[in-house]
């Protein structure tokens, strides 16, 4: 992931074929082998180059600390496995490849940020800091509250609910309560507060899962959205491939391969 | 020992929560000088995060502000009010990088969008951090970083195969998290396009977008007409109990207890210290020969408000007049919304 921004932030990106090598769409998202001599402004992994002026490296601890892990097992020593998910169902682990996608967004910017100040520098990324790096506030809730925050808690209160025609996020804070319970037009004072809400959460999805049911995503999204209550539909990536919002700003491109995900004055960077 | 790689970089941070805030975390770690500017009446929505005691200085004493923004220096500034826009815009006139996620339009209102910043200050690199991007249909939409989960595709494939599909949620908000590591890099890169070109820019950046992004195979296969079905933990593996497992290995799934007193967590760096001692945001990177640290604590709201206006130009009878009117601050003009 890296080294895929860093070719499409311009960066003429030579990569070894190996037995590591991604196949696939993977291999195809993240890119292919090209061949390539030297000499290198930086180094990624365990590329072997020697002497480069910036050395980018990763490991699972930290330098040194390298043992056989899966991305399963940092989101599970991390913490991030543990704290996602229903209370009544297994834990949850996020989709693709988060822990290394998000290590290489790290070593990208760590890397860059080397080559600005001139180069000379070792840089080194562990996955399990960044994986515990987003996990943060459950780190900072023990640490700074003595909290244990746990799967299905307190703050449980974001969902996902059957819509007619798939899933939507239940999402909302507070202060649009009142919007949500006029939309949904219940009137039951167990729900009135946050605290209700929690603990007969049970009752209260109960009470609402009809209305959503009932309506396809684009509907309830249009009526949330129209008062400004922050639902949204769940979408699968097939159909990402031809959302609107997407088109319109040219994220998706052929075979759909998503663009860099900015523009810089208007353009998006692409190598 | 060198300098850090961003010495001399000065940030105007109006980063709210984290997507925003903590990608000026991320700079000032790299070296950046950091200046966060709140309202008086729009405060960072973290400093009553978790709920407020009205009776006290709320404002400054919540764990979940202090954690994301110390070593920040604090301005209070009414950017509503013209006197304020314009010392906000002679504070921007010695910044290199803008860092903003508020909602689109905002910054327009308050005569301080971009394509003004962008005539004013040529070199100034502005990071818009935003839920959908600039533009398109649904530029407006209200979302969440765990609304962002469910129409990026990641909620879709997160979950059992024969569960509900699966956002992460309060504790978690995943897509606000991630785009830190991702928006404080693109910051770097336009800085260096800068040094080449002497021009600043425009960073447009949709969270929605890298959330998608950081499923790239998945949009490739679906295109292919063989999308990934939702199916959990992936071929092999599994939990059970407390034990997650994989083809070769098995770890134990941690709450924050267990994290906490864990010895590769307490030898990492996903959690600093601030000099004072309190538990602060880390930094998921390690230079081996410009070592990054937490070097200040949590300034209090406006502590530096005399400090950064003199250094933008302003006499001191000017700020006097900005204090005198309210326009300049130290306190937050309401109490703390439930």
């Amino acid at each position: 992931m890296a080294a895929k921004l860093c070719g499409l932030y311009g960066a003429e990106i030579i990569r070894p074929a190996g037995p590591m090598s991604p196949a696939g769409a993977l291999g195809r998202f993240l890119g292919e082998a090209i061949p390539g001599d030297g000499p290198f402004d930086a180094a990624i992994g365990d590329s072997g180059v020697a002497g480069a002026p910036v050395l980018l490296r990763f490991s699972v601890f930290g330098p040194g600390e390298d043992p056989p892990m899966s991305e399963l097992g940092l989101l599970a020593l991390s913490g991030l496995l543990g704290i996602v998910g229903e209370s009544h169902r297994p834990p949850a682990a996020l989709a693709g490849h988060q822990p290394a996608y998000a290590a290489g967004l790290a070593g990208c910017t760590a890397l860059l940020a080397a080559l600005h100040a001139g180069g000379a520098e070792t840089v080194d990324i562990s996955l399990f800091d960044v994986t515990c790096w987003l996990n943060w506030k459950v780190a900072a809730a023990m640490m700074v509250m003595g909290e244990v925050p746990t799967r299905g808690g307190s703050r449980a209160d974001w969902f996902t609910l059957p819509a007619a025609d798939g899933h939507i996020a239940l999402v909302y804070m507070e202060k649009d309560f009142s919007q949500l319970r006029a939309m949904l037009g219940i009137d039951d004072p167990r729900f009135e507060t946050r605290a209700g809400r929690l603990t007969h959460r049970a009752e209260f999805e109960a009470l609402i899962r009809p209305w959503f049911a009932a309506r396809t995503r684009a509907d309830i999204t249009r009526e949330a959205q129209s008062r400004r209550i922050p639902i949204g539909p769940v979408r699968a990536p097939a159909e990402l491939l031809t959302d609107p919002q997407y088109t319109a700003r040219g994220f998706i491109g052929p075979g759909g391969m998503p663009a860099m995900p900015f523009r810089a004055n208007g353009v998006r960077p692409h190598g | 020992m060198a300098e850090p790689p961003l010495k001399g970089i000065r940030v105007v941070d109006l980063g709210w929560l984290t997507a925003g805030a903590a990608t000026s975390t991320l700079l000032l770690d790299l070296g950046a000088e950091v200046v966060k500017v709140e309202g008086p009446g729009a405060l960072d929505p973290f400093r009553n995060w978790a709920g407020a005691d009205p009776a006290r200085a709320w404002w400054d004493e919540s764990p979940w502000f202090a954690f994301t923004n110390r070593g920040k220096r604090s301005v209070c500034l009414d950017l509503k009010d013209l006197r304020g826009r314009d010392a906000m815009l002679a504070l921007l006139a010695t910044a290199d990088v803008l860092v903003e996620n508020y909602r689109r339009g905002v910054l327009d209102q308050w005569g301080l969008g971009a394509a003004d910043l962008r005539k004013r200050f040529p070199r100034l690199v502005i990071a818009s951090i935003s839920s959908q991007g600039e533009d398109g249909p649904e530029r407006d939409m209200v979302s969440f970083g765990s609304t962002l989960e469910g129409t990026s595709g990641l909620a879709a494939l997160t979950g059992e195969a024969d569960g509900p599909p699966i956002i992460s949620g309060r504790d978690v908000n995943y897509p606000d998290q991630v785009v830190c590591l991702f928006a404080s890099g693109a910051v770097v890169a336009a800085l260096m396009e800068r040094d080449r070109t002497g021009e600043g820019c425009h960073i447009d950046l949709s969270q929605r977008e890298l959330t998608s992004f950081l499923l790239g195979e998945e949009l490739l296969a679906a295109a292919e007409g063989t999308p990934s079905p939702r199916m959990g933990y992936g071929p092999g593996c599994a939990v059970e109990g407390d034990v997650a497992f994989w083809p070769g290995g098995s770890a134990p799934v941690r709450d924050a207890k267990a994290l906490s007193e864990s010895p590769e967590f307490r030898a990492g760096t996903a959690v600093l210290r601030s000099p004072d001692g309190t538990p602060a945001k880390g930094i998921p990177f390690r230079f081996a020969n410009r070592p990054l640290a937490v070097h200040d604590n949590t300034h209090s709201l406006g502590a530096d408000n005399h400090m950064v206006m003199a250094e933008a130009g302003l006499d001191p009878a000017a700020i006097a007049a900005l204090e005198e009117a309210g326009v300049l601050a130290t306190r937050p003009r309401r109490g703390p919304t439930k």
